[in-house]
């Protein structure tokens, strides 16, 4: 190349380079949604949420990120912040699948919207047990179940109650797993079906605001006993997996008969041939394994913050939030009186009309420190 | 010290004194002043002066102590020192001979060996934690391979503590072997046959000549292969235990999962406690041998 040549090239890669941040910023009437849930949830967006929401609102265009994890869209929010103090645009809008307390300090400084006072028009459709705190709107739900391998278990003689289900785990010793509660809630939700257990089956009593170190305690205490006699019957005698993917691995590979799973992510997994056809669902029938809402978050700051307001208001329609029922196998965020009718009946027997829930807040950090303490160390705390 | 004892650094140059030399590394210094020691610096000082009731700020060693006095993350601790002393001498037991056959060896075989040997770098590690999974993992590859020819399962290391130690042996293999190998450069091939001339064996040759020319070498390939493996976590997090974790996923929990910064950095703080002694190992055997 000539000198001359290279010189003039070179310029030019290096103007692109210095405009590049430019080119970056939010465009006008697109919005940019992060997740940080999984595939199929993103599958659901660009099928059925994204043609839907831009037909009906001409002119503005979502724009669909994978944010990989919590902690990566929590970087993102951490950037908003930095935006937010100095007044700079944030070149994001709306998070899914996000807890707005992850960012410390966010709330007070008010980068999230307040759902409360935004004056959607569905807002009071909002299941009164999926609501947390203002800045988190809840738009769909889905359930913890147990998926098993038909051709190692008959599922005729698939438990059905927690009695049953410990009987069932300590008689074939290293055929069943969770993972580790703080890291992907089907294993989170079957150590909370477990607290629930120890303290009488009885849901109620555990609300995000009534959590005293004491009562903690007083709670906790008997399930991680519970947890921990299970231990030893557990695949290696007492190993967890790291996440909902490895759990799912293990099933698929044949390495145990049963697993805690998300509803919506076993049956793409059965779709998708990760699992293989000859996997079972089944829910227990005395107290269902809890199971969680999954929030959005708008930001205050962000450029296209009306737009992502139209778009958190549409998400709670009944026309989306039957599709999150029919198309992605999960449940509605909204009360179940404002589905179509037809899906209420049909799914009536399905879908317990209350799925048991464990607040969050404090007692998921209390439930995930406790956990790691008391039983995955895999002592017995009377020796 | 003779020229073919030293590094493969050139020595300094002691003559000239331009100040063009000082401006160069003067903007790495400072990118290193402000991106890595200042945080370093602000880390102490966040776990020395915590805050108080009251709203101020006071000296106070009771995260420090916490650890300290807390089995659990004292067990945390332990196994991450168990797991980097495992993976240190697996690695030099497995890298020195590789090393040993690329540095004497004239056959074609050796340039595959090379490649083979540098190809874990460039996996990246969830790749490699998956893979694992699949390949030693409960009815995996191997599993099959041996259930075709009749022999028992395995006991897998997955979700067991050696199941970290493999997979990061295995990723750290090929800075290990280069940094050996440019190391076993500096043993002249003279020096080898004058030994083997007055009747010096194999194993004479490896004890007397060649590993005390790249003792030097090894601890550097040590110090840098710890300083990785003490830190790491997608491999730790995929494949270890849920209890006792290695200290990267257990500063990663304490901070995003338990929302609580201080006790997340006094982790990490204790951490690069470790770590500069590795550290300081590296710069010394660098500043030895730089000096004429």
């Amino acid at each position: 190349m000539k000198r001359r040549h290279f010189l003039i090239s070179a310029a030019a890669i290096s103007a692109g380079v210095t405009l590049m941040p430019r080119m970056t910023f939010a465009a006008e009437g697109v919005i940019d949604v992060y997740f940080t849930s999984d595939q199929n949830v993103i599958d659901f967006w660009t099928n059925v949420v994204k043609p839907k929401f831009e037909a009906a609102n001409s002119g503005i265009t979502l724009n669909l990120v994978d944010g990989g994890d919590g902690p990566g869209v929590a970087a993102i929010g951490d950037r908003a912040l930095a935006a937010l103090a100095s007044g700079a645009d944030p070149q994001a809008d709306l998070f899914e699948g996000y807890d707005t307390r992850v960012n410390a300090g966010a709330i007070d400084k008010g980068l999230f919207v307040d759902f409360s006072t935004a004056g959607l028009s569905n807002y009071s459709k909002i299941n009164p047990l999926a609501n947390d705190i203002p800045t988190r709107l809840p738009y769909r739900g889905s359930q913890v179940l147990l998926a098993y391998d038909t051709t190692k278990l008959d599922p005729a003689n698939v438990p059905k109650t927690w009695a049953d289900l410990v009987t069932w785990i300590k008689a074939n010793p290293g055929q069943f797993i969770y993972n580790r509660p703080n890291k992907g809630g089907s294993g989170g939700n079957f150590v909370r079906r477990a607290i629930f257990e120890a303290n009488g089956n009885d849901p109620k009593k555990f609300t995000v605001d009534n959590f005293t170190p004491e009562f903690a305690e007083e709670a906790l205490t008997p399930a991680w006993a519970m947890l921990n006699d299970l231990a030893p019957s557990l695949f290696e005698s007492g190993a967890y997996t790291s996440g909902n993917t490895q759990s799912l691995q293990l099933l698929g590979q044949s390495a145990v008969t049963m697993i805690p799973a998300w509803s919506d992510q076993a049956l793409s997994a059965i779709q998708q041939g990760v699992l293989p056809e000859t996997t079972g669902l089944v829910q227990l029938q005395d107290l269902g394994l809890p199971g969680g809402f999954t929030y959005i978050a708008v930001l205050s700051n962000g450029a296209n913050k009306d737009a992502a307001l139209k778009l958190a208001d549409f998400l709670l329609t009944e026309e989306i939030q039957s599709a999150i029922l029919t198309e992605l196998g999960g449940f509605p965020g909204v009360s179940w009186d404002y589905v179509a009718a037809d899906l209420r009946t049909r799914f009536a027997d399905i879908i317990p009309e209350s799925i048991p829930t464990f607040p969050g807040g404090k007692w998921e950090t209390a439930i995930n420190d406790g956990w790691y303490r008391a039983v995955a160390p895999n002592v017995d705390p009377a020796s | 010290m003779t020229s073919t004892e030293a590094g493969a650094l050139a020595p300094a140059p002691t003559q000239r004194k331009r100040p063009i030399g000082l401006l160069l590394v003067a903007v790495p210094v400072l990118l290193v002043l402000w991106l890595i020691i200042w945080p370093i610096i602000s880390a102490v000082i966040q776990t020395l002066w915590l805050p108080t009731p009251d709203g101020g700020r006071s000296f106070s060693v009771s995260s420090y102590e916490f650890f300290v006095s807390d089995p659990y993350s004292r067990a945390n601790l332990a196994i991450t020192l168990w797991t980097t002393g495992v993976c240190a001498v697996l690695l030099l037991v497995i890298c020195l001979p590789i090393a040993l056959y690329l540095r004497f060896s004239n056959s074609k075989i050796a340039a595959y060996v090379q490649g083979l040997a540098i190809f874990p770098m460039f996996v990246p590690s969830i790749i490699l934690s998956f893979a694992f999974i699949r390949v030693l993992g409960p009815n995996g590859t191997v599993d099959l391979l041996l259930n075709s020819v009749g022999l028992p399962k395995i006991k897998s290391p997955y979700l067991t503590p050696w199941g970290p130690v493999i997979g990061l042996v295995w990723d750290n293999i090929p800075l290990t072997v280069l940094i050996l190998l440019s190391g076993l450069g500096n043993v002249s091939n003279q020096a080898i046959e004058a030994a083997r001339d007055v009747g010096a064996g194999r194993f004479a040759l490896l004890w007397h000549i060649i590993l005390p020319r790249i003792s030097n070498s090894i601890l550097v390939a040590i110090s840098f292969a710890v300083l990785g493996i003490f830190s790491a976590f997608t491999l730790p997090y995929v494949l270890g235990p849920a209890a006792p974790e290695m200290m990267g996923p257990f500063m990663q929990r304490t901070f995003r999962d338990l929302f609580d910064p201080t006790n997340a950095i006094t982790q990490a703080v204790i951490t690069f406690g470790f770590c500069i002694v590795f550290g300081l190992f590296y710069v010394r055997s660098v500043a030895k041998n730089r000096t004429p």
